[in-house]
């Protein structure tokens, strides 16, 4: 609630700011698209190119998540003297280019230049079509938001966005992150050929390999690194019937075989496939520009929302991949079709890396941490993510909610142990603190 | 006998076994030449973004002398057809000449005979307006779109398919539309409807026109359609295959089409799986003998290979697939030769026998879809050759024709008629490139063309039944399928050792042919309730 009022006091200060505006730069900013819906078009776009660039594994994504949205909220604050950089709070993140004192700038043009300049760079792996829309995009809006601006302030504006693109960019290529081939897949892995350890689960060739496995040494935003909160170890590996890993296999087997179609609905809501949706971090992203297109937020608020939610959502896929190498877990699939009936099925396609634990639920947890630090712990909200997949929108009493089932779909799908699905929230939440702890406001 | 020749005659015995067992799981190896600089072609498939797609082949009779003509699509540039001048068993050798179908926006076509007249017919598939050309004879053609009410519309099409329903004697056509072109900033999620044009008649009734086109919706962007009697049930259904890239809340699709009645699709409790692949192009045949074809979709990095999971009885039985290719090494996910390790991207695809052995072969056209950095810049296209284990083995560089030009169209067929299957591939901003199958080791073969009276001239919806090795190969005769093109004319099978071929056609209204044997390496024109007549080439 605090929150909340504090942002309506901000939002009254930035009124009064945008009234004094076309004073500084003497022009009209009335027909002009404000700073806010420049991000949500650039936004929208990014989500797609998320979905439709290969290479965009829900990790990768995340990260990409990170680096927008901290370059999005860096270059706002360079002129918001209510904003606290986050260079010196993000490691490795030591300082970012400043403003000239005394010069005008127009933030949609600040914006629309780091954007671009980001996103050329984030995504230039996309596809012919992504290209051909972001060449597309790029055009207009630097149409509309320079227009009836003075050439030295779009100059100038243009400039600062694009060097606090760029130094965020320098600052992102050294994370051990920046650098993905064959959409993830190493060439060669030795696979541990003890029971109870992964498996290939996907008689796609590239998957006989598992996703990202030294994603968890990749440098972390918030949080000191990606074993800071390493969970402990799963439940003992048993092939015993009767055994408590024996146990957690039966639940998910019988709970696929006995599923409610609403049990069915979360499940597919929640599934967020590569290369099929946004992402799963892509899905709380769009669960934020949900709220604040109806919250019609103010900038501070979008640019503090969309770095921090990027950096959650970063630290939880670091801090996740960390435990899933470390314990190296077998599927539930792969443990029921050996022990316990080899005609069983998933409900849901089975991510090719190991089980434990749930990285949904891991990246759910920081990410619900973090919005409910923003709009409350007990904001409700509706979801409409999946609306032109023809998925309808759901409704959620808060952020933890929301989390909680975005958790347990992944044992309605028959893809995770409840063990992993359970801790790997807890996880999430202690992965989101840090970023919670993170100083945006002066 | 003495104990030395006693020990030589063993040693032979053994050495011939291990020989016969090391090339068991190992067929001839095809060869070919290629041919291009000779050949006359000279044709590169143009463009930018609005044809990443398409550059579909297609190559077809026109002047009656039995060799295969061809027409390559030119993207920006203008279309071109190549009539063709080759003599039997010599070089493949072209001439380009005016035909009418010299248009530009052009995707890809497919060889119809869509007034029955014996004249063979083209659609052309366009960004833009399609156009439905009549044949005239002699190669030469005239756009039919008012004459034939075919409504072209203005969509960004590259896939087709058609049947002739049950009861009409005019075709059914499906055509497939991809992206809205317009939708520059936001494409994803744009796809345009998938046409069925239908006889302005219902079944029954003469027809000469097509009625307004139905909309088969939903519609995901397809980019390769096929109509097959996947549950031998007399009917053929609609397979779709679409390309993820741009739909939303799609996957692949398959339509029951009863005559006359209500498109209608499979659903998931008939067993349709729910699957979403980038879905570019469609092979089918009854790999397995047993009665029922397989498919094979071209996809980006694994591509898949179905199988029926049950088979049906009386035409009944659920429509579920399972993924084979991994099982029977036909993933053809990445360059297998070369330095590029990117997956692959696959586009038109065709099943043939190559080396003549009585197991069909299945190529495939591999291409970057333009600059994509994930996927592989030189990727190799794909001749995997079947063993008699049913299994594939990669041989495009044993067997000379593993280029590395980005492919987009092909067509399998045997363009000198010397009775083995010759290729031809279309590539984005590079020739067209065409080679001369020259397998030395090649079995036996032989060539059908079926000549339907009355309506659907070229019996569409039949199947040709040859008996060889122990089985009965059997190949639906269809229009659509591969990538933006196909090939009609003479219906080609590898027979292995056999000098006498034992065949039947089953035609389109289910009268089943009755066994005839015939001597193979010849041409044959069947047509119902006579024996086979044998052709020669004239020259």
């Amino acid at each position: 609630m605090l929150n909340l009022l504090w942002m309506r006091a901000r939002a009254a200060v930035i009124i009064v700011l945008l009234m004094l505006t076309p004073v500084m730069t003497g022009v009209s900013h009335a027909e002009r698209m404000p700073p806010q819906k420049v991000l949500q078009t650039w936004y929208r776009l990014v989500l797609e190119l998320v979905r439709h660039t290969s290479n965009y594994s829900p990790p990768v994504a995340a990260r990409s998540f990170a680096y927008i949205g901290v370059t999005v909220y860096e270059a706002a604050a360079g002129g918001d003297a209510h904003l606290q950089t986050l260079a010196g709070q993000l490691n490795g993140l030591t300082a970012v280019p400043a403003r000239e004192k005394g010069m005008a700038y127009d933030d949609g043009v600040v914006l629309n230049a780091a954007m671009a300049y980001s996103m050329k760079e984030f995504f230039s792996h996309t596809g012919p079509t992504g290209q051909h829309a972001f060449a597309a995009t790029e055009k207009k809006m630097h149409a509309k938001v320079s227009d009836g601006l003075p050439d030295d302030v779009v100059k100038r504006s243009t400039d600062y966005g694009q060097a606090v693109a760029k130094a965020i960019l320098e600052w992102s290529k050294s994370d051990g992150g920046a650098d993905v081939q064959n959409m993830g897949f190493p060439l060669k892995y030795d696979l541990n050929p003890k029971p109870g350890h992964w498996v290939p689960t996907s008689l796609i060739r590239q998957q006989q390999m598992p996703l990202l496995p030294n994603w968890g040494k990749t440098r972390t935003f918030a949080m000191p690194k990606g074993s800071t909160c390493r969970l402990p170890p799963p439940i003992e590996y048993s092939e015993e019937k009767g055994s408590a890993f024996y146990k957690e296999a039966e639940e998910v087997y019988n709970t696929v075989k006995t599923l409610t179609p609403e049990q069915k609905t979360i499940a597919r809501f929640w599934s967020d496939d590569p290369m099929l949706s946004p992402t799963p971090p892509g899905h709380w992203v769009s669960v934020a520009w949900e709220i604040m297109d109806k919250e019609k937020s103010d900038l501070p608020t979008v640019v503090d929302t969309m770095a921090r939610l990027g950096v959650a959502v970063a630290d939880g896929f670091i801090g996740c991949w960390d435990s899933k190498y470390e314990y190296d877990l077998i599927r539930p699939v792969s443990y029921i079709k050996k022990v316990i009936d080899p005609k069983w099925e998933t409900l849901l396609i089975t991510p090719p890396f190991p089980e434990y634990p749930s990285g949904h639920s891991t990246q759910s947890g920081a990410a619900a941490a973090v919005l409910a630090s923003i709009f409350g712990e007990n904001y409700a909200f509706d979801d409409s993510t999946h609306v032109a997949d023809n998925i309808p929108t759901r409704h959620f009493a808060s952020f933890k909610a929301a989390a909680e089932e975005a958790a347990i779909s992944r044992l309605y799908g028959g893809i995770h142990f409840r063990a992993a699905i359970e801790r790997g929230l807890q996880q999430g939440y202690c992965i989101g603190a840090y970023t919670v702890a993170l100083k945006t406001r002066k | 006998m003495r104990p030395g020749i006693v020990a030589g005659i063993l040693a032979l015995s053994i050495s011939v076994f291990q020989a016969g067992l090391a090339q068991a799981g190992q067929p001839v190896t095809p060869t070919f030449d290629n041919q291009t600089g000779t050949s006359g072609l000279s044709s590169r498939y143009q463009g930018d973004w609005e044809f990443m797609v398409g550059g579909g082949v297609s190559a077809f009779d026109c002047n009656a002398d039995g060799y295969p003509d061809l027409l390559l699509p030119g993207g920006t540039d203008k279309a071109k057809f190549y009539r063709n001048d080759s003599t039997r068993g010599g070089k493949l050798t072209f001439s380009e000449q005016t035909s009418g179908l010299e248009v530009d926006n052009l995707l890809g076509s497919y060889p119809i005979d869509i007034d029955s007249d014996g004249i063979m017919d083209l659609v052309l598939l366009r960004l833009g307006e399609n156009i439905v050309m009549r044949g005239k004879g002699a190669c030469q053609f005239e756009r039919a779109n008012e004459a034939w009410n075919f409504d072209g519309g203005k969509a960004w099409s590259a896939s087709f398919a058609a049947t002739w329903e049950k009861g009409n004697n005019w075709p059914t056509l499906a055509v497939g539309n991809y992206i809205d072109p317009e939708q520059d900033m936001l494409p994803w999620g744009s796809c345009t409807d998938n046409w069925l044009h239908r006889p302005e008649q219902a079944p029954g009734i003469e027809s000469k026109r097509f009625a307004a086109p139905k909309p088969l919706k939903p519609s995901f962007c397809a980019l390769s359609m096929l109509f097959t009697d996947w549950n031998r049930s007399g009917t053929p259904s609609l397979r779709v295959s679409n390309d993820r890239e741009y739909y939303k809340g799609g996957r692949e699709q398959m339509w029951h089409i009863p005559p006359g009645g209500e498109p209608v699709l499979y659903s998931e409790e008939e067993g349709w799986k729910y699957l979403r692949i980038w879905g570019m192009g469609i092979a089918s045949y009854d790999l397995d003998f047993d009665g029922y074809p397989e498919y094979f979709l071209t996809s980006m990095a694994d591509n898949k290979l179905q199988a029926l999971a049950t088979l049906p009885k009386d035409g009944k039985g659920p429509a579920t697939y399972k993924d084979v290719a991994f099982a029977h090494g036909a993933t053809a996910h990445r360059p297998y030769t070369g330095d590029d390790w990117h997956p692959s991207t696959a586009w038109h695809t065709q099943f043939e026998d190559v080396n003549n052995d009585g197991r069909v072969d299945l190529f495939i056209a591999k291409g970057n879809v333009a600059e994509m950095p994930d996927f592989a810049k030189r990727d190799p296209n794909n001749l995997l050759v079947q063993n008699d284990e049913g299994n594939f083995i990669e041989m495009g560089l044993a067997a000379n024709v593993a280029s590395m030009n980005i492919s987009r169209g092909a067509a399998l067929t045997d363009f000198n008629l010397d009775g083995k299957v010759d290729l031809v591939v279309s590539n984005r901003w590079k020739d067209a490139e065409i080679w001369e199958n020259t397998t030395a080791r090649a079995g036996n073969w032989i060539e059908f063309r079926l000549e339907n009276p009355g309506a659907n001239r070229d019996a569409i919806g039949s199947w040709i039944e040859v008996k060889n090795a122990g089985h009965v190969m059997r190949r639906e005769i269809t229009i659509g399928g591969g990538h933006a093109g196909g090939a009609l004319g003479w219906h080609h099978f590898g027979v292995g050792a056999d000098k006498d071929v034992e065949f039947r056609v089953i035609w389109p209204d289910g009268r089943e042919g009755d066994w005839q044997t015939v001597a193979a390496n010849g041409f044959y024109v069947v047509s119902p309730g006579k024996a086979a007549e044998s052709w020669t080439p004239s020259r």
